[in-house]
């Protein structure tokens, strides 16, 4: 609070002392005030953001445990080196890539599927039906992890009692990954088809009426004027798996398998995570970020630029 | 925007807004798209879609077809496709909630009959709610988690209510770079920046503290980002009505702005207690001892007994998640808006 009020103080006693100046440094006193407003939020963003970034950078190319007591060894570009050649960082990559086109299943194509079918059912039925079907977005991480845990249990789970025979979800590669890409996807699901759904509401439905009256089937309708001004809302559904693919993944990784069996399911995020609080790598593990965000933010940058190209549809 | 729209039709019809409506949201060129849509969006149960561009001549589509009546969507309403729409609602509604009604019918059962198959357990118990208060502090743990997501809701709250402000009320240099720098944030993962942030939280003395937790994530681009477009929306005359009767720029944004934006402010405020409520990543970083907050006791709980105590650790998950259901149940109708409008942005 105390940070806030001072744009309404400073700019008051300060143009009654300095009425005299030139008006070059009046103007920059007029200027100043969206700024102070801006302070904190900025503030924030430098301290806990942006520094780190730089900081990573610079990191990057040294060699340093995390002990402050330990000096930081530069190694030039050596870190970088280690991860074009790491395995396990190719590993790491391919399956981070892997679960982020699983998702999209459950993300985009079930979703748009769903609402396409249910888009005439409305009323009370229909916020029902969504009150439940969103309920999974708020579920912790890790109290999800705990449910799917007992559901998955190979013993008394009742998974495994409904397809008959055990099957050791967590403990076995195929299975593990599976296990934490539909965890995820039950997380997903719901929250995506509701903003299908809102995406298709905000069509017009004038466009169908008139290729109607022009004979167009429903298929044709659905093919050629639905799915392509709804193809925005895709767009950015899948910059949201992208970007929210690792945060999402992470507890349960760490709740479920710890990485395993075998690094199974040690996508990026958590392998990164790995150099970086057990094996006290922080260089390595700042120039592998580095070079991950580089990578997922051109992914990110090029969907968003997607996204603006289609948006003009509806114009 | 979100669930209401579906309905959004029905509003339509009921009450287009007169054109005149918009036209007040579009005072700026740049936003025209954003400030339309939130011009009629207020008024007409908050509709306003990324997907939709235009918004002004949208509202006089609707009242056209209010009048018109060109009948509901594309074929009629035919009883197959409907019944078709209910089976996989139905459907997809008891997968997404199945596991949560499982979770809380294995915490009541009795600690004897944890692996009965009925859905209603019965006879009903909580010792497995006792058990688990007994092996972790649950009551610490919520009150803990409670605290930091209060205050980081606060925090983000205020940092995005000045920050929008600063963006929506002036016109200034380097306003779209600044504004790039709050939405950048969005790209630049946790991983990249967590050893930094760890080691500055170090020396400053917070590991380990919940002030550790909630000082770092005071600042949120949603907030920013939400909180803009609905004071864009504002009509600016108010704001230089007010400037021209001497109110400071301070005493309009809390005397004029913010209770018209409170519905905005309350649906974004839950949205950040919930999304806090639910971070997992950086308070395992900060807190090393794992009983602070209810994610990490769940964690420990859950490693510590190797998934043998499936009563108790069923108990404290549904405990975790009863804040938010609680929550969930008052608000239902808001926080899904809130949620879906915020995915969207």
């Amino acid at each position: 609070m105390f940070v806030e009020l001072a744009p309404l103080v400073a700019p008051a006693e300060h143009v009654a002392v300095e009425a005299a100046r030139p008006p070059l440094a009046r103007r920059a006193l007029r200027a100043l005030p969206p700024f102070l407003y801006l302070a904190p939020g900025l503030a924030c963003l430098l301290v806990w953001t942006y520094r780190p970034l730089v900081e990573a950078v610079q990191l990057s190319f040294y060699r340093w445990n995390l002990l402050p007591s330990r000096p930081k060894i530069p190694v030039g570009l050596d870190n970088y080196q280690q991860v074009v050649q790491l395995p396990e960082l190719r590993h790491s990559l391919w399956l981070t890539v892997a679960t982020i086109l699983c998702l999209l299943p459950f993300s985009v194509l079930l979703p748009t599927i769903i609402s396409l079918l249910t888009r005439r059912i409305r009323g009370r039925a229909g916020v029902a039906y969504r009150a439940l079907v969103f309920a999974p977005v708020l579920v912790p991480p890790v109290a999800s992890a705990a449910m799917w845990m007992w559901l998955l249990d190979p013993r008394h789970g009742l998974v495994d009692r409904m397809i008959g025979h055990p099957v050791n979800w967590l403990h076995e590669r195929g299975p593990a990954q599976l296990a934490i890409i539909g965890i995820t996807g039950w997380h997903l699901l719901g929250f995506a088809v509701l903003v299908v759904t809102a995406g298709l509401a905000n069509i017009n439905d004038e466009y169908s009426a008139a290729a109607q009256l022009d004979g167009a089937t429903r298929r044709q309708i659905t093919r050629w004027i639905i799915l392509p001004l709804l193809s925005p809302t895709l767009v950015l559904l899948t910059l949201m798996t992208v970007l929210l693919s690792g945060q999402l993944t992470f507890p349960l990784i760490d709740a479920l398998t710890q990485g395993g069996p075998d690094d199974a399911t040690t996508n990026a995020y958590y392998l990164l995570w790995e150099y970086c609080f057990k094996s006290f790598n922080a260089g390595l593990a700042s120039a592998a970020g580095l070079a991950f965000f580089l990578t997922f933010g051109l992914v990110a940058l090029l969907l968003v630029w997607l996204f603006e190209k289609l948006s003009f549809h509806d114009n | 925007m979100a669930v209401s729209t579906p309905d959004a039709p029905a509003a339509g019809d009921a009450g287009a807004p007169p054109p005149g409506q918009y036209s007040g949201g579009q005072h700026d060129g740049r936003n025209r798209d954003d400030g339309g849509n939130r011009g009629g969006g207020r008024h007409g149960g908050g509709d306003h879609g990324d997907g939709d561009h235009g918004g002004g001549r949208r509202w006089r589509r609707h009242g056209h077809r209010g009048h018109g009546g060109t009948g509901g969507p594309v074929g009629g309403r035919s009883p197959l496709s409907s019944f078709a729409g209910h089976a996989v609602l139905a459907v997809l509604s008891v997968a997404c909630v199945f596991p949560i009604c499982w979770m809380y019918a294995t915490s009541l059962r009795r600690p004897g009959d944890i692996y009965d198959t009925s859905l209603l357990p019965w006879p009903l118990s909580i010792g497995s709610y006792r058990h688990a208060a007994d092996v972790i502090p649950i009551g610490q743990m919520l009150v803990n988690t409670f605290v930091v997501a209060s205050l980081t809701a606060l925090g983000q709250l205020l940092t995005g209510l000045l920050a929008a402000y600063a963006f929506t009320a002036w016109r200034f240099r380097g306003q779209r770079l600044l504004y790039l720098l709050f939405v950048g944030t969005w790209l630049v993962p946790f991983q990249v920046t967590m050893v930094s942030n760890y080691t500055l939280l170090f020396r400053l003395g917070l590991l380990n503290t919940l002030a550790g937790v909630v000082i770092p994530t005071l600042c949120t681009a949603l907030g920013v980002l939400l909180l803009r477009q609905h004071m864009e929306s504002f009509p600016k005359e108010v704001l230089e009505a007010a400037r021209i009767d001497g109110r400071s720029s301070w005493s309009t944004l809390w005397t004029v702005v913010v209770p018209n934006l409170r519905p905005a402010l309350a649906a974004l405020g839950i949205v950040l207690f919930i999304n806090a409520w639910n971070e997992y990543f950086w308070p395992s970083m900060v807190l090393q001892q794992a009983n602070s907050m209810i994610q990490l006791g769940l964690r420990g709980f859950l490693g510590g007994t190797e998934g043998n105590d499936w009563g108790g650790i069923m108990a404290a998950s549904g405990l975790a998640c009863l804040p938010i259901f609680g929550l969930y149940l008052v608000l239902q109708r808001h926080i899904v808006n809130a949620f879906v409008h915020s995915g969207l942005k």
